[in-house]
């Protein structure tokens, strides 16, 4: 059966977009709680 | 005490019980008209088709559960209440499934006649087979219903929650009446048979313990 | 503190990376894409975990009314959608070029399909009750039947579609589990665990902060 490395690499990435993007918001709320 | 008032008032006001006898019967002629031509298929999703009058009926019927307190205000009276919180859940769920279990009988009722279903020496069983399953839907719609009476989107929501927790009972009685009116036994679907049993018991319980903390405040 | 986890969680993701790339043989039937299990069973597992916690700590506020516990849960609540949703995504990625299809409803995919539904639900509760006492209270008695109600969805679907069904083209799971194969989960699961505590630390401090900030 043929890699289908495409598939991997998509996959792949968007757990690493979908995490990487919650992490960016909590950090983001973190800082804006702190300044007030 | 809870049932006998629900259920008074139901007969007083009985705009919920007809509104939902004329909606099973939209249901069925929608029914009839999308899939009637074709007998085969009928018959291959009638069990389905049963349940979602009963779940479509059910979700009005339920979510209008605390209605009556909410428009009047009469809120506090059930939080002021002396005596066990827990009673005026039992008291509420059986006022939903006598309610849901007459309009679901006259739903069988419409289909064997409409749709020429035979149901002939196997309603026993089936009757088991609905009874259990609305127990547990009703269990549950019971809380929701008071979890989302006092929500902005209460109409949204209550089905949106409703819906996916019900799956599991939803698939039982679904595989469980499609074999009882092939004629098959009960043993035959013991495995759903339980499940929705614990369904039920695993409901009810829950509900008869966390009333107190929807009613509250 | 919570530094330190962050920092341990992304060691792990770039050990689990490696693992699952370097260590983790090619599979013979399905070719490299298997190792989009590396992403997809960790991811699972930890949602478990997160929707486990919302169970413990919705019932612990419950009994105690520790607000920390109401926030653990709504935090794990919320970190257990997103791993959800990682999940339902990779294995969806996974079975186009193993069964041919995005989607089927197998007994695996469903049930996920059906938690993620019932956890979007919680969140949405709360999204939706402005009183946040009110709020905390249904979202714990929404959390605990949520979490009773896994095993049942579990045997329903599993019952659904292994009595009378066909087997799918190719059964994309675990293979049979050599070490090699072993050791890089076990890799992935851990780091996952690691950002999830990651998360759930950041993010229930989050709350308590947000809350401190309206009292």
């Amino acid at each position: 059966m043929p890699d289908h490395w495409g598939f991997v690499v998509s996959a792949y990435g968007l757990a690493a977009v979908g995490l990487f993007a919650y992490w960016r918001r909590l950090v983001r709320q973190e800082r804006e709680l702190d300044r007030k | 005490m809870v049932v006998w008032k629900d259920l008074l008032v139901e007969r007083r006001s009985k705009e919920t019980l007809n509104a939902l006898f004329f909606f099973s019967l939209l249901l069925l002629f929608v029914f009839q008209f999308t899939l009637g031509p074709d007998r085969e298929r009928l018959a291959a999703v009638l069990p389905g088709l049963l349940w979602l009058g009963f779940i479509l009926s059910g979700l009005l019927g339920l979510g209008r559960t605390f209605q009556v307190e909410r428009e009047n205000d009469c809120w506090e009276g059930l939080l002021l209440a002396p005596g066990d919180k827990s009673a005026i859940f039992v008291g509420k769920l059986a006022g939903n499934l006598v309610l849901m279990l007459v309009v679901e009988a006259v739903l069988v009722a419409m289909f064997v006649v409409f749709f020429n279903v035979d149901v002939g020496g196997t309603w026993a069983a089936l009757a088991l087979v609905i009874v259990l399953g609305t127990v547990g839907f009703a269990a549950v719609g019971t809380l929701f219903a008071a979890m989302t009476a006092q929500v902005r989107a209460r109409e949204l929501l209550f089905p949106v929650l409703l819906l996916p927790v019900q799956v599991p009972v939803l698939l039982a009685t679904v595989k469980a009446t499609e074999a009882v009116l092939l004629g098959e036994p009960l043993g035959a679907v013991a495995n759903w048979l339980q499940l929705l049993g614990a369904a039920d018991l695993i409901y009810v319980v829950v509900g008869v313990l966390t009333f107190e903390f929807v009613l509250e405040g | 503190m919570t530094r330190v986890l962050g920092w341990l969680a992304l060691l792990g993701l770039l050990a689990g990376l490696a693992a699952g790339f370097v260590v983790a043989p090619r599979e013979v039937t399905q070719g490299n894409v298997q190792r989009i299990m590396y992403v997809h069973v960790p991811s699972v597992l930890v949602a478990y975990l997160a929707f486990a916690v919302v169970f413990v700590a919705s019932i612990a506020y419950l009994a105690r009314r520790l607000e920390a516990a109401d926030r653990v849960a709504h935090a794990s609540a919320e970190i257990g959608v997103l791993f959800n949703g990682i999940t339902i995504v990779t294995g969806s990625i996974w079975g186009k070029p193993t069964w041919g299809t995005w989607w089927t409803w197998d007994a695996r995919l469903t049930s996920v399909a059906i938690l993620f539904v019932m956890y979007l639900g919680y969140l949405l509760l709360r999204g939706m009750i402005e009183d946040r006492e009110r709020g905390a209270r249904y979202a714990a008695v929404l959390g605990i039947v949520a979490a009773l109600n896994i095993p049942l969805v579990h045997f329903s679907v599993l019952w659904w579609r292994t009595l009378h069904q066909p087997p799918s083209l190719l059964k994309a799971g675990p293979p049979t589990m050599s070490s090699a194969i072993v050791v890089p989960l076990l890799v992935n699961l851990a780091a996952y665990a690691l950002l999830y505590a990651y998360f759930l630390a950041k993010r229930v401090r989050i709350l308590r902060k947000e809350q401190e900030a309206l009292a």
